[in-house]
């Protein structure tokens, strides 16, 4: 590994700026959990490896789990193994529990953080679909201040986001809207545990009890294009439709057509078309599942 | 940069650079060869050590990241002269056969113990699912895990 000097910021502003005097003349990285990075920063090449690291691990305004006025804010420095033990996300959302269950095993989750796997933004993120489900957002500070834009926005492309040299990732925030709806998150990879995801997928509804119908439905589906993406014409079709089995059914044989899947050595593109129709399905009838209990706890 | 850490209970101090992995500080700064470096890829867990209450995989830290932490490695765990009732177990049930492995089951079984002193033998297989051994085909690891959870 190439040399590197490492700067220590004490809170958010004091990183953007070190982020802010560095990157202007130094290719700079952020260490956050380190897990991503640390093993980027072994292959680099020459040409890639950073001569600056803005060590942000030790800021504490960036730790909290907490409901706001404006939804549940999750900080960029959260843990894995935070989320998946955080009593306010098990009960809110248990796909997000399950979501962070499934990254890497047990030692990469203590360190791993939620932003750093946001950030990395490898088109099989698993803490990534769940997020665009909910319609989460981002906030992000520069030298200018903050910024706040969609999650689904902020994902790029593979290893692409749209943050620039000179910004930090704050906290992920669920909007309000969407706090307690109903989600499932399903990933298929080829292990249980340290397993890349083939496919992963997210769907989240609410219930409209007097029509027993979809409201404001989402799938989110992973590993199948360059980035996180919604399946939109699965989505236009079950807004407002009856909810049945045929219709999940139908919903996942039209989220087919809205990945763009690549064939590689994990995977065939066909084989993972096939997972996007079943873990779709699956993930509705997931979703359906947690809105009755969450109905009959009422 | 200075670095200053509590290692299995001494506090250890150094100057290191920035780049050094916690499992090379641990190993050739402080002698303490038990965790090895398994597949340096964050893969395999052989260099799994305890940081702050949490196993960690020591090849996938910077030493500099450990800094003001509470560290237990392999050799921190038998107290006067008595192994630890994980390491009783390995010893008991046969739980390794080459050894590589074992320093960090060993860390990772303590991790999970700690968390879950109950284990179910699934949960026992998930907590020791970052570390990997080519030896036993595991079942001895979990029974091994199993006795020093004080279940047969």
């Amino acid at each position: 590994m190439r040399a590197f000097d490492v700067f220590t910021a004490k809170d958010s502003r004091h990183a953007v700026a070190l982020l802010a005097e560095h990157a202007a003349t130094s290719k700079v990285k952020v260490l956050a959990g380190g897990t991503d990075l640390l093993a980027d920063l072994k292959f680099a090449s020459a040409s890639h490896a950073p001569d600056v690291v803005v060590d942000i691990s030790r800021i504490e305004d960036l730790r909290s789990i907490a409901v706001t006025g404006d939804g549940l804010s999750i900080g960029a420095l959260v843990t894995h193994t935070e989320i998946m033990r955080s009593p306010l996300i098990r009960d809110m959302f248990p796909a997000m529990v399950n979501a962070a269950h499934t990254i890497g095993a047990v030692q990469t989750r203590n360190l791993g953080t939620l932003g750093g796997n946001l950030v990395t933004a490898v088109p099989s993120v698993d803490s990534g679909p769940t997020l665009v489900a909910l319609d989460a957002l981002v906030t992000v500070l520069g030298p200018a201040g903050r910024r706040q834009m969609p999650l689904a926005e902020f994902f790029v492309g593979p290893r692409k986001t749209a943050l620039k040299p000179d910004e930090l990732l704050l906290e992920i925030l669920i909007p309000t809207t969407s706090l307690g709806k109903p989600t499932c998150f399903l990933k298929f990879g080829l292990r249980k545990g340290q397993a890349l995801a083939l496919v992963n997928v997210a769907a989240s509804f609410w219930v409209d009890r007097a029509r027993n119908a979809f409201v404001a439905p989402r799938i989110a589906l992973g590993a199948v294009a360059p980035k996180v993406v919604h399946a939109s014409t699965a989505e236009a079709y079950l807004e407002g439709r009856a909810i049945a089995p045929e219709a999940m059914v139908e919903a996942g044989r039209l989220a087919v057509g809205d990945a763009k899947p690549i064939s590689d050595f994990r995977a065939s593109a066909e084989y993972r078309r096939d997972l996007v129709a079943v873990l779709t399905r699956r993930a509705l009838e997931g979703a359906y599942e947690l809105a009755k209990a969450k109905q009959s706890e009422k | 940069m200075q670095v200053s850490m509590t290692v299995n209970g001494r506090v250890r101090k150094a100057d290191v650079e920035p780049r050094l992995l916690l499992v090379h500080f641990l190993r050739e700064h402080l002698l303490l060869t038990g965790a090895h470096v398994g597949c340096d890829t964050s893969q395999c867990g052989a260099c799994t050590v305890i940081v702050d209450g949490r196993s960690a995989k020591a090849c996938t830290m910077f030493a500099v990241q450990a800094d003001g932490s509470t560290i237990t490695t392999v050799e921190g765990l038998a107290a006067n002269g008595q192994l630890h009732p994980v390491q009783e177990g390995f010893w008991d049930q046969h739980g390794l056969q080459c050894g590589y492995c074992t320093p960090g089951m060993i860390m990772s079984a303590v991790n999970l113990l700690q968390d879950t002193p109950h284990p179910t033998d699934r949960q026992i297989r998930e907590g020791i699912s970052g570390n990997f051994c080519r030896c036993t085909g595991y079942q001895h690891i979990v029974n091994a895990v199993r006795q020093a959870a004080g279940r047969r």
